[in-house]
């Protein structure tokens, strides 16, 4: 069946490059938010869980002309699988039922006690936005770190695949103050995610594409804009922005004479 | 009956088909999934009242605003506060994981103990606070006694303004010793050079918001420099693709930094020869006449050749930047290309808004006198002093003294004595405190000068650049008393700890963030009920007194440390001025650029105290600028180019050697270049190592909280080794490919680290970060890395005596 696409809201993200300085409050923000599991052992990147994650990149230029920026990259909660259908590759793929899209309001979720840990999904993203616990999450006794975890968000098992979820917990937060407050609607202020609020660079904007008052649908206008392997076609709603030519051809693989720089600027 | 074949079959299907019509499997694996989701090692985090706490963060100098989100009186996130001045909502990774160390009792101290293993085991066992109190002040009243109080010590890494510290003074001074040590900063540097150049003691005020043109010489913008809240904000302002003035930012600094590869422009000085590059630029803007003249002519002093009352000639400023440092003279000296010095200095002169900022890294390190003089001189021939988007000269935050010491005839005598370390005497004139010479007073001593000593809010054996001087000085300490919350490597030394609260658990005082352009008091207060059985050391200090009693006792008149922050308040109503409430939609800085003016927005001292209390903090937006006619408080009244201060301090000038300072002519006076010199044979040594700060990594006295080692890249440290960033070229001369483990030489010790290829590395120079190789705190970062100042071959700065942490000549051994 032909879901229908866009639904009421659809949440997205723009990040500017330019303002981002690679200082990874971000990625300590969502991990403090979401009670993210930290062992003592954060070097072996493949197991080390960051649904926001930073990727260095440096535009290969001799000393002193060599340049180094950074992509944050949380959970793309894309529309599509590439295929054409409304649904993004890793729910297509979920023989569980553990993750779906919510075409309400755009938002990728994972349903940890439905996961079975089969790592299809992971497989199945083309940006590596999700994780999978090789061990229960790390809360040693006598420590006494479990103090800090927040009730909002239950801590992961052993064998469960998790990636960030746009903070929904702040959209049922603010959903819940809305309904309390008899109002249907809520605010762009009301829903915004952990890093976004975190960012001391302020270069994360949250908001709902769909609504064309929001700040996120009038910087995805400005022609600097672009999202990662676009061209995969899978509709990611982050979008980044980049006046840095070399910036925006990392975003994807194009053969030579592909990249086509920003000429015309308007606006 | 006979079972044959198809009767098996028939089983095994009807069997199967039967067992998926019951619910039976269904439920057994819900079962199973729920109860291996119900392990009881997994936390199920208890829910309850959700509040919201505001506050301040004391984790570094900057005083960021924070807000608490609690969960009945568990606090589970911190988050920025868009309702205080300081910053507009965002904060640093490092404020960001603090809860990690509120609640992480194996990184912590739970009460007052005592060392039972060998120094440095971490060995102790608990005692309670009386015991703990008494043992100190038996101690100093027994060296009172014997009439020497000056064996007592104190090192302390709080904020120089903050209460903490003059208490900490106060119990020296009370006790008799003038040896009150100070952690060395950028801070220093930036007194220091105001004070020889412009007569105020106050720190760098710049006004980088309203700033279109920002030469950083070094400062760690994007590094944690400044209160990163606040820094990285401006920053972000100064990248607004709509803003009508886009600011540009320019990064003088030798690696590709975060800032220096955010910047608009990076260039690449070789590091120490940043002062020959700042006076090049000045030869270029004064032969082109961009200097502004106004306020060269009329309000500086030493420009121009001089004579003095007694018909002596002096050379100027002038003739002495066109002399030696010419575009072509400052290529040789620094390695940058002479077109690119020119076009610097025209793009500097020709800007509405510039500034010139000094600096090294976060300025957790102090920087060089002569070098910050040299780019506040910059600021001064562009005529930006105490102007919109300049550099503010302004007063710190009017607090109320607190009473006189009380000294008694031991007191009186024990502070006749001179320092241990020689600071502010004829050979360091200028400088408060210098921890390098008291370490080398102690280990060069046969019998250590110091019995006790103190150590506040410092972790000198983990983070002083002076490759392990500190730490053998330490061993010679027959006493060592900490007061750290935390399980560093100093409270590993120490004989006894008396554990402060976090700053998540007290009340204290943040006078004037670092480098913020107006003066801003606030206050942080408990957040939660303290989790262990500490005890705020303003408090400890007031016990300890009173232990002690007679005239140390009397100096201590208060009940709490709460009752001295509120006393020092009160001067803050006394000028009637400032705000204690803060509006977000009109920054603090388009306050001071539309010069509006602020109506005290409290009634008497009670209201005020309340609400700063409440919202924490006061400030005032308010500025007097340009004022150049009464604003310096130098012996001419203006603005020295040439320091009469420091001519002052010399005497004669045969002293110049003394002070390490190789210049012998007018120029000492003046901002000048002089190479570090290393004094190791640079043929067996042909590399220098670096160290450099991320912000990121804790460098500091703040433990790192585990979430930062997400953040940390596996090129930069993968399992325990951490990397080396070296430039490819320089690599394969030693035949280094990337991942190749390597030991790094200097004539202070060896480390191993993991050589990173990194093109923005400068040819000759490795690099290692700051705040990795703990050998105290827990699994989370003990034996992570390799830490840089170990290694460190310090050298002294001319004229301020302090650290120089960035001229380790290394080799390398490929292992």
């Amino acid at each position: 069946m032909e879901q229908q696409k866009g639904g009421i809201y659809r949440y997205g993200m723009v990040i500017d490059l330019d303002k981002c300085t690679g200082c990874g409050t971000c990625m300590i923000a969502c991990a403090a938010e979401n009670n993210v599991s930290v062992r003592p052992d954060q070097t072996d990147k493949e197991r080390t869980i960051t649904w926001m994650k930073l990727y260095k990149i440096t535009n290969g230029k001799e000393f002193p002309h060599t340049e180094v920026s950074y992509f944050p990259r949380p959970c793309m909660h894309c529309d599509e699988d590439g295929r054409g259908h409304h649904q993004p590759s890793c729910v297509s793929v979920c023989v569980a039922t553990a993750t779906k899209i919510d075409h309400n309001t755009g938002i990728v979720s994972q349903i940890y006690t439905r996961c079975i840990g089969c790592r299809y999904c992971q497989a199945a993203c083309p940006y590596g936005a999700r994780y999978f616990n090789w061990w229960d999450t790390y809360f040693p006794k006598g420590k006494g770190l479990e103090r800090y975890l927040s009730p909002e968000i239950s801590p992961r098992m052993r064998g469960v695949v998790e990636k960030c979820t746009f903070c929904h917990h702040r959209l049922m937060r603010a959903k819940t103050q809305a309904y309390a407050e008899d109002r249907t609607d809520i605010e762009e202020h009301e829903y915004t995610t952990a890093c976004a609020e975190a960012c001391p660079a302020q270069a994360i904007t949250f908001g709902d594409l769909n609504n064309p008052e929001h700040k996120v649908s009038q910087l995805i206008k400005s022609p600097y804009a672009f999202r990662l392997l676009e061209r995969l076609n899978t509709k990611p709603k982050v979008y980044y922005l980049s006046t840095k030519d070399w910036v925006r051809k990392m975003a994807d693989n194009y053969l030579p004479g592909e990249f086509k720089p920003v000429t015309k600027v308007t606006g | 009956m006979e079972i044959n074949r198809r009767h098996f079959i028939a089983l095994l299907v009807g069997g199967a088909a039967g067992i998926n019509a019951t619910p039976l499997p269904w439920k057994f694996t819900d079962d199973i999934a729920i109860w291996t989701q119900n392990w009881p090692w997994v936390p199920v985090p208890p829910t309850g009242e959700f509040s919201h706490v505001k506050s301040v963060c004391t984790l570094c100098p900057g005083g960021c605003g924070i807000e608490v989100r609690k969960v009945d009186d568990r606090a589970v996130k911190i988050e920025g506060r868009t309702d205080y001045p300081v910053n507009p909502g965002g904060i640093c990774p490092l404020g960001m994981g603090g809860l990690q160390l509120l609640y992480n009792e194996s990184i912590r101290f739970t009460g007052p103990m005592k060392r039972v293993g060998p120094r440095g085991s971490g060995k102790f066992i608990a005692i309670t606070w009386d015991e703990a109190i008494n043992t100190i002040a038996d101690r100093i009243s027994d060296l009172r006694k014997q009439e020497r109080p000056e064996a007592l010590a104190a090192i302390d890494g709080n904020p120089t303004m903050g209460t903490m510290a003059s208490m900490i003074e106060r119990l020296l001074r009370a006790v008799g010793s003038p040896n009150y040590e100070r952690i060395p900063s950028a801070e220093d540097t930036y007194r220091m050079t105001n004070l020889v150049m412009q007569g105020t003691e106050g720190p760098m005020a710049y006004d980088l918001e309203n700033a279109d043109y920002i030469l950083s010489f070094g400062s760690g913008l994007l590094e944690g420099w400044g209160a990163p809240g606040r820094v990285i904000n401006a920053w972000g302002l100064w990248q607004e693709h709509t803003a009508k003035r886009k600011a540009r930012v320019v990064q003088i600094e030798s690696r590709a930094s975060n800032t220096a590869s955010k910047a608009d422009q990076w260039l690449a000085p070789k590091p120490g020869t940043e002062a020959a590059l700042a006076l090049g630029l000045a030869h270029v803007i004064i032969k082109e006449h961009l200097h502004n003249a106004d306020f060269v002519d009329a309000y500086s002093f030493g420009f121009n050749n001089w004579a003095s009352p007694d018909g002596k000639n002096h050379m100027g400023y002038k003739t002495m930047v066109l002399n030696s440092y010419s575009p072509d003279q400052v290529a040789e000296i620094t390695g940058l290309q002479p077109k690119d010095i020119v076009a610097l200095a025209r793009d500097f002169a020709g800007a509405k808004a510039p500034v010139a900022t000094c600096g090294k890294g976060k300025g957790y390190l102090n920087g060089s006198l002569y070098e910050f003089m040299a780019v506040q001189g910059l600021n001064a021939l562009v005529g930006n002093i105490n102007m919109p988007g300049g550099v503010l000269v302004c007063d710190p935050p009017p607090l109320s003294p607190l009473p006189e010491i009380q000294k008694d005839t031991i007191a009186r005598e024990g502070l006749k004595k001179s320092r241990l370390d020689h600071a502010g005497t004829r050979r360091y004139p200028f400088s408060k405190s210098l921890i390098g010479d008291f370490a080398k007073t102690i280990i060069k001593s046969p019998k250590s000068p110091v019995n006790t000593l103190l150590v506040f809010s410092a972790n000198p054996d983990f983070t002083l650049p002076d490759g392990g001087a500190f730490r053998e000085a330490l061993k010679k300490v027959p006493f060592i008393v900490s007061f750290s919350p935390y399980q560093d490597e100093t409270s590993y030394m120490a004989d006894l700890i008396l554990p402060d609260h976090t700053y998540l658990e007290k009340m204290d005082d943040v006078v004037w963030p670092t480098g913020l352009q107006y003066p801003l008091y606030g206050i942080s207060k408990p957040v939660v009920k303290p989790v262990y059985a500490t005890r705020n050391s303003g408090d400890v200090i007031m016990q300890l007194a009173k232990r002690i009693g007679g005239s140390v006792g009397s100096s201590f008149p208060w009940k709490k440390y709460d009752d001295v922050l509120k006393e020092r308040a009160k001067g803050l109503f006394d000028t009637q001025a400032g705000l204690v409430h803060y509006d977000g939609s009109v920054p603090a800085w388009k306050r001071l650029r539309d010069r509006g003016s602020v109506t005290p927005d409290y009634k008497n001292f009670d209201d005020m105290w309340k609400k700063i209390k409440a919202g924490g903090f006061w400030y005032l937006p308010v500025h007097a600028y340009k004022n150049w006619d009464r604003l310096f408080k130098t012996p001419t009244g203006k603005f020295e180019f040439f320091s009469t201060r420091i001519e002052l301090a010399f005497d004669d000038y045969a002293l110049l050697k003394n002070m390490g300072i190789a210049e012998k002519g007018d120029a000492a006076c003046m901002p000048h270049f002089e190479p570090a010199l290393s004094g190791a044979d640079r043929s067996a040594y042909p590399l220098l190592m670096l160290p450099y700060e991320m912000i990121n990594l804790a460098s500091g006295w703040t433990p790192p909280p585990p979430f930062l080692n997400k953040t940390i890249f596996d090129n930069q440290l993968r399992k325990n080794e951490s990397f080396a960033e070296i430039n490819p070229k320089t690599a394969s001369k030693y035949g280094l490919k990337e991942g190749d483990r390597v030991t790094i030489k200097s004539p202070q010790g060896t480390v191993r680290v993991c050589v990173n290829l990194f093109e923005g590395a400068m040819p000759g120079i490795v690099y290692l970060p700051l705040g990795f190789g703990h050998t105290a705190y827990d699994e989370f970062s003990r034996g992570k890395g390799v830490n840089p100042n170990d290694i460190i071959h310090m050298g002294k700065d001319p004229l301020s005596g302090h650290p120089v942490w960035w001229n380790t000549p290394v080799q390398l051994i490929k292992v």
